[in-house]
């Protein structure tokens, strides 16, 4: 008799607990029927997407696309190595053009105030009555050539000191951006395969995860159940325990597999960039010293072309001396305003050339034709997993509008005064998935 | 105690609320969707756009070196406009005809369905009539395409055109704002990049510069696309709308509340 009132009151107990259940379920699930949903639902997409266990991943790649973007917008123009290499080779062509220019006149310009000065120096030699005049005037002329040498060879000292720290600070610049350059690559290369790496995880984990989706999905479904015996439940959560431990175990082997790898692949990639470096800045400090010996032979040859200085003769009056003196005056005068106008117009154009030398090579190399192919390639990766998360999201979105009965779904609406906002519904399907 | 009467009368209570005849009404079933790229794949289709592809190409060799001769900003933009203008005549030219003819088809597929407003597939994640093999049948047939005879019903999907929202001048200049904001700021942040030294210097660079447009967008954008949303749903409720999407998904049908919408924003 007390057992009967207590399976009774089980019956009861049972009955209230579905009862309770029924209410719940009617207060929580939309009546897809009603005036105001008329079995339309939709879906805000966006929220949606930020919920997705790979949204991490897309967050990463829009931020690594900003990056690239933000650092392309500045005002330099993007050269690739070989438009660097051409455009350096073609400043040098000018530089060298403008050095021929520069000796030739001067050499012109030498040749005609000798000229000029040793028909001066007859006219006065023949007005003061002195025999032999043309020996004397070419003497004077050696005088002359040999003070213009001594000072041609003080500026071409120091023209030559002044090229000398250029072509080093060129150096410097064009070996600290090809190690920068190296450096980048191998960078980009790393993370390249660190990201395909990741990839492959992500893979693995939503492969698993779909894999074992039905099965996840079935027994949430009876532990929701809440007249489950406890037995029953204990199984049920032993069963959902082995399939998340066996996920965890899958992604933790290939997670390990991959570092090892990585770490692998970085080791190999020290060792290039490094074989690459040295290779790299051992040509350029040879260009560098094979650039500096031919200027000191165009120096030489400058110099060489002045002429070298015998003795005075010292049977001149010294009114004589004192005119000639005048005339070589006037002449090294004139003939050093003009000359340094020539070198003027060279200094002029060496410093344009250096200036737009130094302006290519502090181009971020590395940051140039490496990250366009890099930013085109970040693209294809982000439309593919947007696609890959989209794609999610539609089939369990229409999954839960045919359970519940919908007759259309939305996404991307501007405005809602009826129908029935799914996004959460699909968020806590996502998450429950994933979980 | 017996609970058996107290569950009849819930169960009653609650089927009674849920089939109560103000709460169930008939589904929304002339909603059509057309799968464009579907479309755009169909052979006169294709051979239209490379036709434009092989124009455009010549077009921009022809922009290209005009530009380069341009001296000023102003004959810049009047070179521009000029070759916009040459390259839309040309599309109006040779896909204007078979957009029309498309136009056609979808329009006489939802006459003889009753469906009231035909929107692009990609909106539609579930349901609704996919009227796509349809249209091509009816695109791709010799016959001329007739018009038909009536308009398409009212249908409770509402559609804007964000384009005219954006001319709004108060839109207008708070996007004018912002992007003179963005591009002052790229090029800042962009110098910073550039003697960043490290990866975390450059993440932090770049979290610097999101958030900064980001509190800008929330203070100079967000307050209008709140009241946009505000006055297109108060818009959608006078007129019994259901939803309301965005213009450039619609293809046929459906009822236009941009200019009720522009005028709540206006005022």
């Amino acid at each position: 008799m007390s057992k009967m009132r207590w399976a009774n009151s089980g019956v009861r107990l049972q009955t209230a607990k579905a009862l309770v259940a029924l209410f719940i379920v009617a207060g929580c699930a939309p009546n897809v029927h009603s005036a105001a949903v008329r079995g339309t639902g939709y879906v805000r997409m966006d929220e949606v997407v930020k919920h997705h266990p790979l949204y991490s991943q897309l967050s990463q790649l829009d931020d690594a696309i900003a990056a690239i973007n933000l650092q392309a917008a500045g005002p330099r123009v993007p050269l690739g190595a070989q438009q660097i290499a051409a455009q350096t080779a073609e400043l040098n062509r000018e530089l060298r053009a403008a050095q021929d220019r520069a000796n030739k006149i001067l050499a012109q310009k030498q040749r005609e105030y000798v000229q000029r000065e040793q028909q001066a120096d007859q006219a006065a030699l023949a007005a003061a009555g002195v025999h032999g005049s043309g020996a004397l005037a070419a003497q004077q002329l050696s005088n002359t050539s040999a003070a213009q040498a001594q000072q041609a060879a003080q500026a071409a000292n120091a023209d030559f000191q002044a090229y000398q720290q250029s072509v080093v600070a060129q150096n410097n610049a064009a070996s600290s951006s090809v190690v920068k350059q190296l450096q980048t690559q191998a960078e980009q290369k790393y993370r390249a395969k660190a990201e395909q790496l990741q990839q492959n995880e992500t893979d693995l984990s939503l492969r698993l995860t779909q894999q074992d989706a039905a099965a996840r999905l079935a027994i949430k479904m009876r532990l929701s159940n809440l007249a489950m015996d406890p037995a029953a439940r204990r199984q049920a959560q032993a069963q959902l325990d082995d399939i998340n431990n066996r996920e965890a175990s899958q992604m933790l082997a290939q997670r390990n597999a991959d570092a090892a790898t990585l770490r692998a692949y970085r080791a190999q990639l020290d060792r290039e960039t490094g074989g690459a470096i040295r290779s790299q800045v051992g040509a350029i400090q040879a260009q560098t010293t094979a650039k500096l010996q031919e200027h000191r032979n165009e120096v030489g040859t400058q110099l060489r072309s002045l002429g070298g200085a015998p003795a005075l003769p010292a049977n001149l009056s010294p009114n004589v001396t004192a005119e000639l003196a005048r005339i070589h005056r006037q002449f090294v005068g004139q003939f050093q305003a003009d000359a340094g106008k020539t070198i003027n117009e060279y200094n002029a154009t060496k410093s344009d050339l250096d200036r737009q030398f130094a302006a290519l090579h502090g181009a971020d190399v590395g940051a140039t034709g490496a990250a366009a192919k890099e930013l085109g390639s970040l693209q294809k990766r982000r439309v593919e997993l947007y696609q890959q998360i989209l794609n999610q999201v539609e089939r369990d979105a229409s999954r839960i509008a045919k359970d519940r009965g919908f007759s259309i779904v939305f996404v991307n609406i501007q405005a809602a005064v009826g129908g029935y906002d799914m996004t959460n519904l699909v968020i806590q399907d996502i998450e429950s998935q994933h979980e | 105690m017996n609970l058996r009467p107290a569950i009849l009368f819930a169960v009653a209570t609650l089927l009674g609320a849920l089939l109560a005849p103000g709460a169930i009404a008939a589904d929304l079933t002339d909603v059509g969707f057309v799968d464009q790229a579907e479309l755009a794949n169909l052979p006169v289709f294709v051979n239209a756009n490379r036709a434009l592809a092989s124009y455009k190409a010549q077009l921009d060799a022809q922009y290209n070196g005009q530009l380069r001769r341009a001296r000023t900003d102003a004959q810049k933009q009047q070179i521009t406009l000029q070759f916009q203008q040459q390259f839309n005549d040309k599309q109006r030219e040779i896909v204007g005809p078979l957009f029309q003819r498309a136009q056609l088809a979808i329009a006489a597929v939802s006459s003889s369905r009753n469906i009231s407003v035909v929107v692009d597939k990609r909106i539609v994640i579930y349901g609704g009539q996919d009227v796509t093999k349809d249209v091509e049948t009816i695109f791709s047939s010799p016959q001329a395409v007739s018009p038909p005879v009536s308009t398409p019903p009212p249908s409770e999907i509402g559609f804007v055109d964000q384009s005219v929202l954006d001319g709004i001048p108060k839109v207008q200049n708070a996007n004018t704002a912002m992007s003179q904001f963005e591009s002052t700021q790229r090029q800042l942040y962009s110098a910073k990049m550039a003697q960043a030294r490290s990866d975390s210097d450059r993440k932090q660079i770049m979290q610097q510069y999101n958030k900064l447009v980001a509190d800008k967008q929330d203070e100079l954008l967000k307050p209008l696309v709140d009241q946009t949303q505000r006055a297109t749903a108060e818009v959608a409720r006078k007129k019994n709308l259901l939803l309301v999407v965005d213009r450039a998904d619609v293809i046929y049908g459906g009822s236009d509340i941009t200019a009720d919408v522009q005028n709540a924003l206006g005022k």
